[in-house]
This record gives structure tokens, sequence and C-alpha cells, in this order.
């Protein structure tokens, strides 16, 4: 292989030209620009509105219980499940078995049965145990229990209080022990432990998204405009034409990753706001500054990757649409390893810091949740670029050969490898092409 | 300069062929166009024309034999080939997506022509060629007949001194081919020199100042009409082009086997 010569200036030409084709391509736009500032926030609030409205659903239901076997001591438990606007109490059937019946054919939605206190418990007046029956497949059954659970819950609290003060003590010290959780975490700190998990996640399929149509659009498709042959007798070299596809198709990627953190970040707050009402936590949505560099730097890092690897598999196809069948796998497999990855404990370690894809995100969420393993993000950087080498180098050789260049090569990838790879190749043709059409 | 301004020296190009194994599409040519001469390559279908165009373009890396163009060799310079050539066949297309004036103006700037007088020269193609009423239409809007011009233009908006024009008129109707064959007439009167590919005998006979005959890869005539005529005693150049190729059987074998290897 010659020394590839390459030009600035020419680059910065053929770079202008192909960003400028390609802002005019409304699929283009559509990938790298509107679907990365729209599309996930708008499946989040999809998601978050769906969830919403069968929360609603389900708390617009009444419940319908039947109580069997309540100790005559505990009749105010009666009355206060009775207060209850969201609890229908039923007297039939008054069996348990055949409530429980009901309740396997939905025709009741829980069995509250008040059962004698064990050997040990029974030592204490008006002790119970209480078994909740309902079905776990059904949506209002599930919310029944809770309900009675909560109701339930509540009575032994003040039944405690009741007995604590009978005997001049607190329900504490009647208790002997309680367990109270508080949780440490500020609003912001919440904020990017949800952040971290959601956005590097997203910012990986974005960024292979964006590299996706103009990766093809940049190889596959010039072959099928009949484009192809024209930029081939530029004055510019070999080197700086496809030098600048590279940056053009690594640009859109990244600017695509970019712009989805942006409006995730945004959108979520606003999205997010009316799950959290009422609950007991709250979140402040605002990624770091200190973690924009390593978002940047992560953004491009896998852009570069991306467009490499897709652009290599796009040369092979002639067309467009075989393009885009080329170039699929690597959008999938790219998003293993994030899935992989994606537990909100998950840090960058060492091991992964060696797994592609998957070690940009994990430095990208420990970034954004405050958390800077500089020797790490070091090794993380050195393999993506140590793979983009990689993905550089067999582009060059991949390119050297004149029937795949001018797309007159009409067999598969692997066919490609099995024949000429000086690694795996039985054969090797390289001196030889396909006559040019 | 008194020399060649392209000179081809026993250029060979092979090729694989899953089927037939290795075929040389061109087989050690020798040639030489002068300056501001318009020097056609006649042959059918598959005869090699494309191939060695393209060598020259440096599209395609010779596998033997030499080439160079204004002394620059294809394979040791060949960007210093490309700035000094434009090349027109239909497999170069024009990029859809920019404007007309847009893509005189990329041409000329990534083909090397002096960046202060770029606005300058795109305004003197649009001018020339008659593309300004719709030099800012992006050109996948533009009729053929439109795109042509634009295509011509961009060819020569870095003003090359060697055009090579790889069967221009293929797929035009006959008004556009004469305004084709015009255009061309008109670059050599400007001095530039032009290699022209054709199997359209007619075309040749009307345009070229030198002729060369290539069947099966290689160049079986090379002369000028009058010394063509001469050599043969035939008239006519179709009657020519049959008396060297050796009848129209031998043409039609050699079309058959061509568009074989292109099939596979």
């Amino acid at each position: 292989m010659t020394r590839p010569r390459l030009v600035p200036r020419d680059i910065a030409i053929l770079y202008v030209r192909e960003l400028r084709a390609a802002l005019r391509e409304r699929t283009m736009v559509m990938n790298s620009i509107l679907l990365p500032i729209v599309l996930y926030p708008f499946i989040l609030w999809v998601t978050i509105t769906g969830i919403s409205f069968v929360q609603g659903l389900t708390q617009g239901f009444v419940s319908r219980v039947v109580v069997t076997g309540l100790p005559p001591e505990h009749a105010e438990l009666r009355d206060t499940l009775d207060a209850l606007e969201s609890v229908e109490l039923r007297d039939e059937p008054a069996d348990a078995v055949e409530a429980v019946e009901a309740v396997r054919a939905r025709e009741l939605d829980a069995v509250l049965e008040f059962l004698p206190a064990d050997v040990a418990g029974s030592a204490l007046s008006g002790n119970f145990r209480v078994r909740v029956s309902f079905d776990r497949s059904e949506a209002r059954s599930r919310a029944a229990r809770e309900r009675v659970e909560a109701a339930i819950e509540r009575y032994r609290d003040r039944w405690l209080e009741w007995e604590a003060g009978g005997l001049g003590l607190t329900p504490e010290e009647l208790e002997q022990f309680r367990v109270a959780s508080r949780n440490v975490a500020s609003e912001r700190e919440m904020g990017a432990m949800l952040l971290g998990t959601i956005i590097p996640l997203f910012l990986v399929v974005m960024v292979a998204l964006g590299c996706f149509v103009p990766a093809v659009d940049a190889t596959a498709g010039e072959r099928e405009r009949r484009t192809w042959e024209t930029t081939l007798t530029l004055a510019a070299s070999r080197a700086s034409v496809v030098t600048a596809k590279y940056l053009h198709v690594a640009t859109l990627g990244a600017l695509a990753g970019i712009l989805n953190a942006v409006a995730v970040t945004v959108a979520l707050g606003p999205i997010f706001r009316p799950l959290m009402a009422g609950g007991s936590e709250a979140f402040e949505f605002r990624i770091p500054v200190s973690a924009v560099p390593i978002m940047v730097l992560g953004s491009a890092l896998l852009a570069l990757f991306f467009a490499a690897a897709m652009m290599i598999l796009a040369a092979f196809a002639r067309t467009f649409k075989e393009g885009q069948s080329m170039v699929t796998p690597v959008y999938w497999l790219a998003i293993i390893p994030i899935v992989l990855g994606e537990s909100p404990d998950n840090r960058l370690t060492a091991g992964i810091a060696l797994v592609p894809v998957a070690n940009v995100a994990m430095m990208i969420r420990d970034a954004i949740v405050g958390r800077f393993a500089w020797p790490l993000i070091g090794l993380t950087l050195l393999v993506g670029l140590g793979l983009v080498a990689v993905c550089l180098w067999s582009a060059r050789w991949v390119l050297q050969f004149e029937d795949l260049l001018l797309g007159s090569y009409d067999g598969s990838f692997w066919k490609f490898l099995r024949d000429r790879s000086p690694v795996v190749g039985r054969r090797s043709r390289q001196a030889l092409g396909r006559p040019a059409a | 300069m008194t020399g060649p301004t392209i000179s081809v020296r026993a250029l060979s190009k092979s090729f694989y062929d899953e089927f037939r194994g290795e075929v040389r599409a061109v087989d050690g040519i020798d040639f030489a166009c002068l300056p501001g001469q318009i020097f056609g390559l006649l042959g059918a279908n598959g005869a090699g024309k494309t191939t060695t165009l393209r060598m020259l373009a440096t599209i395609l890396k010779p596998t033997s034999g030499e080439a160079s163009l204004l002394g620059h060799d294809v394979v040791a310079d060949p960007e210093a080939v490309r700035r000094n050539l434009g090349f027109y066949s239909a497999s170069t297309a024009l990029y859809p997506r920019l404007t007309a004036r847009e893509t005189l103006e990329f041409f000329a700037r990534v083909n090397r022509y002096p960046g202060e007088r770029v606005t300058e020269r795109v305004d003197y193609l649009v001018e020339r060629f008659g593309i300004a009423e719709y030099a800012d239409a992006r050109v996948d809007k533009l009729s053929s007949g439109m795109k042509q011009k634009v295509s011509i233009a961009r060819t020569v908006a870095h003003d090359p001194p060697v055009l090579i024009f790889d069967e221009p008129t293929v797929g035009l109707d006959v008004l556009n081919a004469l305004e084709m064959q015009d255009v061309i007439r008109h670059l050599r009167d400007d001095g530039k020199t032009i290699l022209f590919s054709t199997h359209i005998m007619s075309e040749a006979e009307k345009l070229c100042d030198h002729i060369a005959i290539i069947h099966r890869g290689k160049i079986l005539a090379s002369n000028t009409l009058d010394g063509m005529r001469r050599d043969t005693g035939k008239h006519y150049l179709e009657d020519i082009f049959v008396a060297y190729v050796g009848g129209r059987k031998e043409i039609e074998a050699a079309e058959r086997a061509a568009l074989g290897a292109q099939e596979r």
C-alpha cells in the first residue's frame, strides 16, 4: 500500500460539499437532527403518559373486597376499610374458600381472611394473622391488595400507639426497635442517577443512528446516483476523498448524539414531573458542567467508530437498500454491550474499559454522576482510538481493491474476506479486479 | 509544447473474472495525442475504450505499460493528471443536491483553479453554456438537457488543457448530440486536447483529427481519416472500420464476449 496523501485544503472543500449535500437530504436531516431532538423525549413522554394513564385507570377502580373472620375487638378495622372510597366491602360470599374462588373468577378483587394468631402470638390479647388473597395477574386485584394492606398497616400503627399508651410507653419502646430509612441523596444526585442511566444508552443509539444514513449515502448512495466515479476524477487524492466522507459521517453521528443528550436532559424534568407528583423523592435533572467535555469526547469517539465500521460495510453495497441491510448489524451489535451494562450501579472498571462502546457509555455515566476515574478514562480513550485505527486500516485495505472501489465487486463481505484477506484469505487476488461495467 | 499531450505505451489492463479467469481488457496499446487535437478512440462495445480512458483518468490502475498526460505519469502522479484533465462520461453524474452554480464552484475549487478567480470563472461558464436561468436550481430538479450542459461546464470548470469524453452522445437525442459535437469542436478551437471515444462512425468522421481503431483491447490502426482511406482503399469510416476489424461476424463475436464478461 502506498502512503495516503492527505491535503487539508482538499479535505475541507470535499467535507463542506458532503455536509451541504447531506443537510439538503430529508432523510439525513430527519435522522441526524430531528429524531435526536424529538424521538427519545417523545418516546419517554409517551411511556410516562402511558404509565400515568394506566395508574389513573387503576386508581379509578373501586376494589371489591370480602372480609372473613374479623375478631370482634377489631371491628374498628372494618369501619376503617368501609370508610375508604376506593374500597367496597362485600358480604357475599361469606365463606373464605368461595370468596377466593370469586377472586379467581375476577368477581372480587381481594379477600381478607383473619386467622387466629400462632402459638407464640396468641399470648397477646387481640392478636391475629391476616391473609390477603389476590390475583397478581390482574392490575385491579394488585391495587386492591395494596389498598387493604395500607389500611391494615395504618390501623396496626394506631393500635400499637393505643396499646403502648396504656402501658405508659411509646410505640418504639413497645416494638423494641423500629427500622426507619432516609435517602441522603440530594435532588440533583437523584436526577444525575436517572440521567446517568438513560443518557448513555440513548447517546449510543443516537450516534449509531446518526451515522447510519450518511454512511450508506456517502458510499452505496454515491454509486447508486452514479456520482462515485465523478468523485474519483477529482484532483484530490483518494485518501482526502475518503477522509472527508468519513469526517462528514462522524460529524453527523456526533451531532445526533449531542443533540439527543441535550434534548433528553431538557425534556426529562417536565416529562417526569407528573409521575413524581406526590412521591417522596424529588429529582433535579441537570448535567454537571464538568461532564460536558467527557460527553462530547465520548460522542466523538463513538461517532468515529460507528462511521468507520458502517462505511466499511456499506462500501460493499451497490445500492442504498443493499447498504442499509449491510450496516444494520453494526447498529444492533453496538446496542448489546450497552444493554448488558445497563444497571445503575455499574461503573467504569478496568474490565469494562476494554469493552468497546460499553466503555464509552460507562465513562459518560460516571461523568454525569460526578465520578471521574482519570486512568480508566484514559484507558477508554486509548481503546476507542485503537479501535478507530483498526477500522481505518481496514478501510484503507478494503479500498485498495479496484473492483470494490468502483462498485463492480458483487460478492459478500465474508466472501471478500475469505478470498482476499491476508489473514484468512485462501487465495490472494489483490492485483486483479473485475471488468469495469 | 511540441511533444504529445497524452502518451500511451504498451498499456494493458487485466481483470479477474470468476468464470473466465484473467481477462485482458486492454492489451498493450500505444498511441499519442498531439496538442489541440481531437483524438478519436473508435471501437465496438466492449472493445476496451472505456477501460483505456479510465486508466488515463487514473480511475483504474494499469496492469502494465505506461501512460502520461502532459508528462505526468498516471500511476506515479495521479493527482497532477486529474488537475490537468476534465473527464466526461455517462457514468460521471452530477451531485444531485447541489445547485448548478455550487457544482461549478466546487469543481473549480477542488481541481485547483486559482481561488481568487473562481467566482469570475463560474460566471463565465454560466454565461457560456447558457445555464443562467437555472444556475441556482438544484441539479436533481433539472431536465436531462440542462444537466448535460451543467455536466460539460463542470468538466471544464478548472480550465484543464486536456479533456476526455467517453461516449458523450450515448443516450442523447439528435439535437442534444449535435450540440455536444459543437461543444467539443469549440473546445478544440479553444486549444484543448481532446480524447474522445465513440462507436458512432459518423461522429468520429465529423469530429476527429486523428482516429485509433480499438478492437478486443488492441489498437488495429491509428491514423488520420485520410490516411486510413489511403491504407484501406475505402471511403466511408464504417467500411474502413470493418476492413480493419475483419467483418461483421468478428465484431458481433467480440461484442458478445465483452457483454458476457460484463453481465457476469
